[in-house]
């Protein structure tokens, strides 16, 4: 009897169970362990974990929350004291890719990454999980949406046309303090033709600048802010489930598109627990629950309102994913960096 | 004096140094090299000194600090003392309940604090808005260095009260009452009689506030965010960041730089300090004092508590429960169409949040029991002990308080990432457990140092000299003349390890949450629901731990 249940369970699960080999599956089975870090809430992940935990049953999943810049030093240090968690999955994606290009990551030919777009996979080490819109997010008890702007060149319009108005209602990460700001506002830099007078226009209405995003959002939402720009379309949905004062604008002229990126480490103590569950993150029933968690799914056979081919159905071309690879390390060069934070600070008027 | 037994004495002191001058020495070290310790590439170089000190950010946040931490001691020095006078000397109303109330400010996490004064008294918030519609315009402007300053200084009042009144309440009235039948009126007695008796918990009290104006990173990370003003921790915090990878050599010279402020202070302390014999009032003879009558000003001063009260507790407290009870607030809002209960209900449905409740209690009681005991031993270890090594503790306890607690978390999971033989303890609380032992080392053995200094040496003499051994001396006369220092120091440590937060950032894991971590790491994903219903369950843990510590009659005075 319960040989058959399972023999059916098994056969209903089939068509949508992730392509890890058998190999890869007992070892991991063996191992029985899984240390994922992670900068994706806990609370957001819930049914993943359960769902993988359910494929499978032998191994017990630690999972670990923590902010981007703590899950990159604590794997440091861990890495090398001589241990390792098995999965890091985070949204700064330029750590990521440091590690990976640093050569703490491991090789895995992924049987589901050939579902992920080109540029969502680099050297089988990083893999881009999610499709997360960039957004402005506004306050629509204090902003008709008929005066929301749609794009940057439209935000500018607006800060010019009423700086009163305007004047420290705006809002967006410090790239001097938050890794995720610095690497948003770079990305900006590259996509925005008029770049500098932005920044300029942001300054002369004396953004304010924070180190998170609960922060910010919390403020557009009390109305301290009106408007928000360079904030995660996930967060955003998120709390606007819950919080009706808040309204999301896909900017026209481009939608930057952040990524969570996965790696599994070397160092890994359960190396294959760890393959196991990118396998699963990446395949397409791990994406569907990643899209029902609002995180966007990046695989292009996803369906669903919060996904890649929901948003490039919305926005085609001016989606502006960021491609993993290489490129994300151009300013982690030290001098750049500073000489970008300089100009950006006289931009802006700080100094 | 007493024949010493050096061995254990030694001993004690030695495994303390220990424990402190570890996590100390990994940070000196780290400041001195060109990369994180661990990496092989790491090589010995100035250049991280070289970047701080030529940053323009470094001075700008260096000099808020000492403008913070000096206004936060020109506040809370004179107004602690004056409030241990008024409760422990005098006939001011409702001191009963006073006692516990005025405690409150240091229950509160300084990012709880600092996000009730958002929502309270923010451009946006609910008594600014009343204001607003009243008066037109609301004068003040929270996110100001001032603000921080004066919130800061208002909220330290406690821990000079704390000091002073423990000193207070240990010192005989018999001088006090000499002076009121001499014809002196209460304020010429508190001035010229008793201030000068607890000069030495006052000036270390004052010290420590000092100290923690360096440290205090909640308040100003929060309220300093929008307008951009940095103080050292803060500063520090930015610095993570700006070279895109973390370095730690950069935040160390930071931290270094917070020490090196740090060791002139306590050695001006103990100068200040003296000879402690001067002080000594705890004789052999005792008299139950009675209290000072204020006459007419028994109420202006009972107002001005009240209304300290006010502005420290009841104004960001209601901002916090309020922002519990609500989906959302501000500009635009009625309240009434957006109350819930749901945040607390979703509290429920996260083990690690639950487990962080239960963690932090354990720590709390558990944990502070055990603190005050390390603490004991190694007060009682370099008591009247005229030795080098006695002073190296009284100099070590004090340095890593002056150490941002976030760094100070960092090396102690560097510390039980590298010691193998600690390595299995990392992932429970036992790990915080130390980290906040140690943090707030100073914090203890001042407390506990304040109450033996009160102890008269002939009372142990005595005791010597009828034939007791050193052990017995300080198990039959040492501990119980000091038992209410003791429960003091107790319930002072678990208010503080119960609100800590920046401590116990590094050491999160399975295992390992407690309110205070969870809080920081909510706040950056953006679960503010969470925070405020976490807020709330913290404020409402430690008063109920009070409400019990009360019944059973632990008092810090008699």
């Amino acid at each position: 009897m319960l040989i058959a249940v399972s023999a059916v369970r098994h056969a209903l699960a089939a068509d949508v169970t992730p392509g890890t080999s058998s190999d890869v599956l007992a070892a991991a089975d063996k191992e029985g362990k899984l240390v994922i870090y992670s900068t994706t809430d806990s609370a957001l992940v819930q049914p993943l974990l359960k769902d993988f935990g359910t494929l499978h049953p032998k191994i017990q999943v630690e999972y670990n929350d923590m902010n981007s810049t703590e899950l990159y030093n604590r794997f440091l240090s861990e890495a090398a004291a001589g241990s390792s968690s098995d999965f890091l999955w985070s949204s700064a994606m330029d750590l990521q890719m440091k590690l990976a290009n640093d050569g703490y990551a491991q090789e895995y030919a992924s049987p589901e990454a050939k579902s992920l777009p080109q540029w969502a996979v680099w050297k089988n080490e990083a893999f881009a999980t999610t499709f997360e819109p960039i957004v402005f997010v506004y306050n629509k008890r204090l902003l008709k949406p008929e005066e929301a702007p749609q794009s940057h060149p439209e935000l500018v319009k607006a800060l010019k046309a009423q700086p009163d108005r305007f004047r420290g209602k705006l809002t967006s990460y410090d790239p001097e303090r938050s890794g995720i700001g610095f690497l948003l506002i770079t990305q900006d830099a590259r996509l925005d033709p008029n770049f500098p007078e932005t920044v300029r226009t942001y300054g002369s209405v004396g953004v304010k600048l924070y180190t998170s995003v609960g922060a910010m959002l919390e403020r557009i939402s009390s109305g301290e802010h009106l408007l928000g720009f360079n904030i995660f379309g996930s967060y955003a949905l998120a709390r606007q489930k819950k919080d009706p004062s808040l309204e999301i604008v896909y900017p026209k002229d481009y939608t930057l598109v952040m990524s969570r990126i996965a790696v599994v480490p070397k160092a890994a103590k359960h190396p294959n627990a760890g393959k196991a569950f990118l396998d699963y993150l990446i395949s397409k029933r791990g994406q569907d629950l990643i899209a029902k968690a609002a995180l966007f799914s990046v695989r292009p056979d996803v369906e669903g309102e919060t996904t890649a081919s929901a948003l490039t159905k919305k926005l085609g071309g001016t989606l502006k994913p960021l491609p993993v690879g290489p490129s994300l390390l151009v300013y982690l060069d030290q001098a750049k960096r500073l000489e970008f934070l300089k100009q950006w600070q006289q931009a802006i008027g700080t100094k | 004096m007493r024949p010493a037994r050096p061995w254990a004495r030694r001993a004690i002191v030695a495994l303390a140094g220990a424990t402190i001058a570890l996590p100390l020495s990994i940070i000196v070290y780290q400041s001195f090299l060109d990369a994180p310790f661990f990496q092989p590439t790491a090589r010995l170089s100035l250049d991280a000194w070289r970047f701080v000190f030529a940053d323009g950010d470094f001075h700008r946040s260096a000099r808020s600090t000492f403008l913070l931490a000096a206004g936060m001691a020109a506040i809370a020095v004179p107004c602690g003392s004056v409030l241990a006078f008024l409760l422990v000397r005098t006939d001011l109303p409702g001191r009963g309940w006073l006692e516990p109330a005025v405690l409150v400010p240091i229950f509160l996490s300084p990012v709880v604090l600092a996000f009730g004064y958002v929502v309270a008294v923010g451009p946006v918030g609910f008594f600014t808005l009343l204001i607003k519609q009243a008066f037109g315009g609301a004068p003040w402007n929270l996110y100001s260095l001032a603000s921080v300053t004066v919130i800061a200084g208002l909220t330290h009042i406690p821990h000079v009260y704390l000091y002073a009144s423990a000193t207070l309440r240990s010192l005989g009235a018999d001088l006090e009452e000499a002076a009121r039948i001499a014809g002196a009126n209460p304020a010429r007695v508190a001035w010229s009689v008793s201030l000068p008796m607890v000069w030495p918990a006052i000036l270390s009290s004052g010290v420590l506030v000092f100290f923690l104006g360096f440290e205090m990173f909640g308040l100003p990370l929060i309220l300093g965010d929008p307008e951009g003003i940095l103080v050292l921790s803060t500063y520090l915090y930015k610095l993570t960041n700006r070279l895109g990878v973390p370095s730690y050599q950069l935040m160390a010279v930071v931290a270094v730089v917070i020490m090196a402020i740090a060791f002139p202070l306590v050695w001006l302390q103990r100068r200040l300090l003296g000879a402690a014999g001067r002080y000594v009032s705890l004789r052999g003879k005792g008299a139950r004092q009675r209290p000072l009558a204020l006459g007419p000003w028994r109420w202006a001063a009972f107002a001005s508590v009240l209304l300290w009260l006010t502005a420290t507790v009841l104004v960001p407290l209601s901002g916090t429960v309020l922002r519990a009870l609500v989906t959302t607030w501000g500009e635009g809002i009625r309240l009434a169409d957006v109350l819930t209960l749901d945040h607390f209900r979703e509290l429920l449905e996260y083990p690690n949040l639950v487990r962080g409740i239960v963690n932090t209690l354990a720590i709390g009681v558990v944990g502070g029991a055990v603190s005050v005991a390390c603490y004991a031993a190694v007060a009682l270890a370099s008591h009247r002990w005229q030795s080098r090594w006695a002073k190296a503790v009284d100099y070590l306890v004090m340095v890593p308080r002056g150490m941002p607690g976030l760094v100070a978390g960092l090396a102690f999971f560097w510390l039980f990432l590298f010691i193998k033989p600690l390595a299995p303890l990392r992932s429970t609380v036992f790990s915080v457990w130390l980290a906040y032992t140690v943090v707030w080392f100073a914090y203890g053995m001042r407390l506990i140092s304040s109450a033996l200094l009160q102890v008269g040496p002939e009372l142990e003499e005595a005791g010597l000299s009828v034939g007791a051994s050193p052990r017995q001396v300080v198990r039959s006369i040492t501990l119980p003349l000091i038992r209410f220092g003791l429960l003091g120091s107790w319930l002072l440590v678990f208010l503080i390890f119960v609100r800590e937060y920046s401590t116990a950032v590094y050491l999160l894991g399975p295992g390992t949450e407690v309110i205070g971590s969870l809080i920081v790491s909510l706040w950056a994903t953006g679960a503010i629901d969470l925070v405020a219903a976490l807020a709330v369950v913290n404020v409402v843990l430690v008063g109920l731990g009070l409400a019990v510590a009360l019944r059973l009659g632990v008092r810090m005075h008699e």
